[in-house]
């Protein structure tokens, strides 16, 4: 049975040889004509400025991962809404923990003052977002 | 069973989940100095599930949700062992003195979601299901390594082990797609049900299917050659969450093993009878060597450490070995000889861990020197290091004992084969006493002896006290915990 | 389980002296009174418990009267250990009799040992050995009896060294923990026989499987039943062990009491009683001769002796054997009525004696002596005026003692001597039993009656400290009144059921005889009936020997119209033979101890010089290398060459990974896969 993935092999082969077929194609015959915005990282159009190898404010990465959770809510609302004819009660109960759960994680972060761009409570640089070294209160 | 129904016997993970809810809100609303009460509300919520874990004990074996957990009375062993050392960490880390500059809330809450990863482990049968708690119980490990903020090991220790976990998982679930690739299912029973039909061409894709999800295993029990980060991650986390990653994950992995390989390789009639597991794998020479290697290992470099907690860690490796002793003979015998280990096991080491973590309130060190004539400061701690270093060395009339003695006599039991397994068992045995002595050589010939007598604060002592009684107790009349191994030896099992 | 009051209350009478002991020596310095409270109020707790049960057997008056329960202990398959315990009319019997003098000494020693330094502890012991006697006294198996015989060998060893400074009182210790330890061997040896061809240590599966004779039978069960034997021969003093009695007199005269006299040492016979079904003939006559020698060599020693503790311990020697005769004789109901009376009138004559040890302390303290030896018998003299209480408490008791009617000693004694006399009527060649019986009957009655006269008749020979001799205070004489009026015959043949109308007391209406689990045994009717034939001739013989001991001991040291000195020198050898005790201690030194100590000293020179420096500390050495190369094989051939080997590799071509990832880390994943990868080659082979 295990010799059925030679079947996938032959896939991957067949997709690696497929997409370098067109690729050494282009290469071979297309006109090589480098100018300097040419090689540039394409970023929807707009010039590329300085280094990607920089430090994100962690903030990013907090608010990203809030807009998923409430995100994959609606993604769970649509079906829901579609089949909740049917299940009736229990699907409106069910919905109904599952925001509340939700809405405790809305608390959460809330109150850890995540949801704010600009710290109020929170001093930057200090409290939760201290450096390691604990003496420097710059 | 349907959803719906099923959650009539997923009480205890339901109560669990409103425990974890109560203890995030409760967290909103609590100063910093109050957040030990995170800690009385998980608690106080543990016990609950602890209950109502009992009561469906006696259930029929069913599975839930579609055939995704199961519940039987050897979960529901392995459930209780989880909540007892659970909420012995939890006690211990309202008195460990490294979390005294942080927020507790969060520590707390996440060892709830941790207990929720472990009890899907124990009951899983179903390689998704498997993969996801398996990912639970190591993410909120990781956050729990990394917990103490300001120092930068435990920083190091968290973000070794997410780099760790997440090779582990992703090479176990290369291995869990291949058999996903041979059975064409990722129930348990469907699988076991094709492997059987297999003939021997498929043995090689096989085996490295095993070998890569034993790396998953490997790395949540700790053995060799997937334990590297536990030396690591054990000296960098907060010494509780030590104390905790040695047994409950350990305990969580060894069920989740049991489970898959003895569910897998069971032949028709399954965990009911007692030889189980014909397959012509080499499956116990395989996990035979990385036994003997994992606790000969453990133990030769255990002896070199300078620090104790890091000695423990590399000590608790030796341990997995023990346990990985009993199984290569696949049989019922073992699996009790597994859980009778694994419950003493949690007794003594968490005492052992909650010592070094008193020890370290007190000097803030835990290295040798900082052991130094405790046994004439604090004769009652001395004593009970020694008690519980006696019972990790398996000298009677300790639990440890009794452990290691039914791992052996299962070994000697199975046949002639497996002599050589409980030859090195006891070489390791001996070896192991070496450097459990020397904290006691230490703690009672080294340093300056004192005139003056200090008594461990109540709550440390209280603790103490729970991990010495049973270690100490098991040794001597251990009958009640073999009958209820012996009861709990219940899988649930379904013949396709 | 456990419901009822019978199953609770021996279970209670067991542990609450343990409790007591847990208490007083972790925090009896700490309690009010050193805590001596707890250790009386729990044990005279635990006579009243007795005294409930002793009136429930009773009443129920049956002879078959029984209840157990157990525990299992260890159960690992094939292997089955189950402690449990086991009550009946025997058992009841023993643990009045445990829990009484327990009881009695207990409150004598309030004042006995009152201000002793390390009081706290000594209460303390006297509740672990309480614990440790009713442990086997109550076992049902004979695991749990042999772990409770060691621990009453323990209290033994702690409560003889209580005075521990005194280097005679720890060596005594020393020899009465080892030379029992002999015996616990034999003991060992014969469980473990059993054990192996029955497969059981409980007692009623034993019984069964040597009754149906396939098991165990012949040269092995006779073995075996010497084994445990052994184990009294040790704990009962019997010869060839005998030797660490008398010197037990070194700890303090209650404990002596307690148990040199009434418990401990009466746990041999006890035991061989209960396992009385497991001996077979031959074990029997080894058994009754042992018994006889050691009554007479022990009576013979008692003439002679000046210290008064120990007269009392040889003659405490010499009653054992009796109890041992008899069991060796099949009368084994004797021997336990034997035991029973004993105890009452052997503890009473110790607290007399130490009644009179207390007084002649104080005395001797008052008049600033403290080289006049309290204890010696040649000092005392005349002190019946003095000690009214005492002197008449202790004349009951040494009637009881020499066997004089109306007092309990009579009865048992003959009824031992009747059956021994049964016995050899059965068996002529073993005419020597009742011989040798009979003999130390009379020379029991001798010695006895030397003691009270050198002790209370005459006339004082220290003057000087006579007017400070006096009566003991109430915590004293409260025993010795209590167990004196317990010496007369009446409270054992009391009729039974409160009946006056039958004939027999509770006692053999209630402790009835079993037959032998042996097959061909006699059973326990025949040797019964024969017994009733020897009875009269027995009794006539017995008050015989009596009066003739008496008589001498009255014409000797009351009278003194023989002179003891001229006898003396008459029979010097004899008299030197005595004196010395056998010159036992003397022997085994020469001819057991030195050259036990010449072997031990070349072995462990042998051990030392090759092993240890060769072998051991060649291992160790070997392991500790080894352990160091594996661990820098870890460190510097896995983390540094190996993985770091791989690293450089790796570093080579590509440095992308490096600029992520510690070097360290990315070895151990490295090294991860390179595991996989040689398991999977490993396995191919």
């Amino acid at each position: 049975m295990y010799r059925d993935f030679g079947t996938v092999f032959f896939a991957v082969i067949m997709g690696i040889v497929m997409v370098s077929i067109p690729l050494i194609i282009s290469w071979l015959i297309a006109p090589s004509n480098k100018t300097k915005d040419k090689l540039d990282t394409y970023e929807c159009g707009e010039e590329a400025e300085g280094s990607a190898w920089l430090q994100f404010n962690i903030r990013f990465y907090i608010i990203a991962l809030i807009f998923l959770i409430f995100d994959v809510e609606v993604v769970f609302l649509f079906p829901w809404a579609v089949v909740f004819k049917e299940m009736g009660l229990i699907a409106l109960i069910e919905m109904g923990i599952f925001l509340l759960i939700l809405c405790a994680g809305l608390a959460y972060v809330w109150v850890k003052s995540d949801l704010e761009w600009v710290r109020r409570r929170i001093k930057y640089g200090g409290g939760r977002y201290k450096p390691l070294s604990a003496s420097s209160e710059d | 069973m349907t959803n719906l129904q099923s959650l009539e016997f997923f009480i205890p993970e339901l109560i669990l989940t409103i425990t974890i809810l109560a203890a995030l809100i409760t967290d909103l609303f609590v100063k910093k100095s109050k957040t030990n009460m995170i800690g009385w509300v998980l608690g106080v919520g543990l016990v609950v599930v602890g209950l109502s874990v009992h009561n469906l004990s006696s259930a029929p074996p069913t599975t839930l949700f579609l055939d995704m957990i199961v519940i039987d009375p050897f979960s529901s062993f392995m459930k209780i062992v989880i909540i007892l050392s659970t909420l012995l960490v939890i006690v211990a880390s309202w008195v460990n003195d490294e979390l005294e500059k942080y927020r507790k809330g969060e520590y707390f809450t996440i060892m709830g979601i941790m207990v929720m990863g472990l009890f899907l482990m124990t009951s899983s049968v179903d390689i998704i299901m498997l993969y996801i708690s398996i990912e639970v119980v190591s993410i909120m490990s990781f956050v729990l390594a990394a917990y103490l903020k300001l120092d930068t090991r435990s920083n190091e220790a968290g973000l070794k082990y997410v780099i760790y976990g997440a090779f582990s998982s992703g090479v176990m679930l290369f291995g869990l797609s291949i058999v996903y690739g041979l059975a064409g299912s990722t129930n348990y029973f469907a699988i076991q049900d094709t492997l059987s039909s297999l003939d021997g061409s498929a043995n090689p894709a096989l085996i490295m299917a095993l070998l890569m999800i034993f790396a998953g295993f490997g790395y949540k029990i700790s053995s060799v050659p997937f334990h590297f980060w536990t030396p690591d991650v054990y000296e960098g986390s907060p010494s509780t969450i030590t104390a905790y990653l040695s047994v409950a994950p350990k305990a969580a992995g060894f069920a989740m093993i049991i489970r898959f390989f003895h569910q897998v390789f069971s032949d028709s009639i399954g965990l009911t009878s007692n030889s189980i597991g014909s397959t012509d794998l080499p499956w116990p020479e395989i996990i035979g060597v990385l036994a003997v290697v994992t606790m000969t290992m453990g133990n030769l470099v255990a002896i070199q450490q300078k620090s104790i907690k890091r000695m423990l860690a590399y000590s608790s490796i030796a341990h997995a070995g023990y346990m990985m002793l009993a199984l290569p003979v696949l049989s019922m015998e073992a699996v009790e000889s597994i859980m009778i280990y694994l419950f003493i096991y949690v007794f003594m080491n968490l005492g052992a861990f909650f010592i070094v973590i008193f020890v370290k309130n007190k000097t803030g060190g835990e290295s040798f020197e900082d052991f130094e004539g405790l046994g004439w400061k604090m004769p009652i701690v001395g004593a009970f290091m020694t008690l519980f270093m006696l019972s990790l060395t398996g000298l009677p009339p300790t639990a440890g004992f009794v452990g290691k003695l039914y791992i052996f006599k299962t070994l000697v039991g199975a046949g002639s084969e497996f002599l050589w397994l409980v030859i090195a068992g006891g070489v390791n045995s001996v070896i192991s006493l070496y450097y459990y002595f020397h904290v006691v050589k230490v703690m009672f010939l080294g340093g300056k002896r004192s005139d003056v007598i200090t008594y461990p604060p109540s709550t440390m002592f209280g603790l103490m006290i729970f991990t010495a009684v049973p270690s100490l107790i098991l040794g001597l009349y251990w009958n009640p915990l073999a009958s209820w191994v012996k009861d709990s030896l219940v899988f649930y099992n379904q013949v396709m | 389980m456990i419901e009822s009051p019978m199953i609770t209350f021996p279970l209670l009478i067991l542990f609450l002296p343990l409790i007591s002991f847990v208490i007083l020596i972790f925090f009896g310095k700490k309690l009010p009174r050193q805590g001596d409270w707890v250790a009386v109020g729990s044990i005279v707790t635990t006579f009243i418990l007795a005294v409930y049960l002793f009136v429930q057997m009773l009443t129920s008056y049956d002879a078959n009267f029984s209840h157990g329960a157990s525990l299992s202990w260890i159960d690992m398959g094939a292997f089955k250990i189950d402690l449990g315990i086991l009550v009946d009319n025997l058992t009841i019997v023993m643990l009045l009799i445990v829990t009484l003098v327990s009881s009695c000494t207990h409150i004598f020693s309030l004042e006995y040992m009152k201000g002793d330094v390390r009081y706290n502890r000594y209460y303390a012991y006297l509740g672990l050995f309480t614990f440790s006697m009713n442990g086997i006294v109550l076992a049902d198996n004979l695991i749990s009896m042999y772990m409770s015989w060691e621990l009453v060998g323990v209290s033994s060893y702690l409560l003889i060294g209580h005075w521990f400074e005194k280097d005679s009182a720890a060596n005594a210790s020393k020899k009465a923990f080892l030379t029992n330890r002999v015996g616990d061997i034999g003991f060992f040896i014969g469980i473990m026989l059993l054990y192996s061809a029955v497969g059981a240590f409980t007692f009623a599966p034993i019984f069964d499987s040597i009754s149906g004779g396939e098991a165990i039978a012949g040269m092995t069960l006779t073995l075996a039943g010497l084994g445990i034997f052994m184990g009294a021969v040790g704990k009962s003093s019997q010869f060839p062990l005998h030797i660490w009695l008398p010197d037990a007199m070194e700890g303090p005269t209650p404990v002596s009491a307690l148990m040199h006299a009434a418990t401990m040492v009466a746990a041999g016979v006890y035991m061989c009683v209960r396992l009385f079904p497991i001996f077979t003939a031959d074990a029997l006559t080894v058994i009754a001769y042992i018994g006889a020698i050691t009554a007479i060599l022990a009576a013979l020693t008692a003439i002679t002796q000046n210290d008064i503790k120990k007269v009392l311990a040889y003659s405490t020697v010499s009653q054992l054997g009796f109890m041992v005769l008899a069991v060796g004789t099949g009368v084994y109901t004797a021997a336990f009525f034997h035991l029973l009376t004993h105890a009452m009138f052997k503890a009473n004559l110790f607290y007399c004696s130490g009644s009179v040890i207390h007084s002649m302390h104080h005395a001797l303290h008052e008049a600033h002596d403290h080289d006049t030896d309290p204890q010696d018998m040649r000092n005392m003299g005349g002190f019946r005026e003095k000690m009214p209480i005492t002197y008449y408490s202790m004349l009951i008791s040494t009637l009881a003692i020499a066997g004089v009617p109306l007092f309990s000693g009579f009865l048992s004694k003959d009824a031992i001597l009747a059956g021994t006399l049964a016995f050899a009527q059965q068996n002529p060649v073993h005419f020597l039993l009742p011989l040798l019986g009979f003999s130390a009957a009379a020379i029991t009655a001798f010695y006895m009656f030397r003691l009270i006269f050198m002790t209370f008749h005459g006339k004082p020979n220290m003057k000087n400290i006579f007017k400070d001799i006096h009566e003991s205070p109430k915590e004293m004489t409260g025993p010795i009144v209590l167990l004196g009026a317990l010496s007369f015959f009446i409270f054992y043949t009391l009729p039974s059921n409160f009946n006056p109308i039958k004939d027999k007391g509770w006692f053999k209406d209630l402790i009835v005889p079993r037959n032998s689990a042996v097959p061909g045994s006699l059973t326990a009717n025949e040797i019964a009936e024969y017994a009733h034939y020897a009875h009269y001739l027995a009794m006539g013989l017995s008050l015989f020997v009596a009066a003739a001991g008496i008589l001498l001991a009255v014409l000797m040291y009351q009278r003194q119209s023989i002179s003891s000195e001229k006898l003396s020198n008459k029979f010097g050898f004899l008299y030197h033979w005595s004196y010395n005790k056998f010159y036992f201690d003397e022997n085994y030194n020469r001819y057991l101890y030195q050259p036990f100590l010449r072997l031990a000293n070349s072995i462990s020179w042998l051990d030392w010089e090759f092993y240890d420096k060769y072998f051991i500390n060649g291992f160790g050495k070997l392991t500790k290398s080894f352990s160091k190369i594996s661990g820098k094989f870890d460190y510097d051939g896995i983390d540094q060459g190996l993985v770091d080997g791989f690293g450089r590799v790796s570093s080579v071509s590509g440095n992308f990974l490096r600029n992520i990832q510690t070097g360290r880390l990315q070895n151990y994943l490295l090294f991860v896969v390179a595991g996989i990868l040689v398991i999977i080659i490993a396995q191919a082979f």
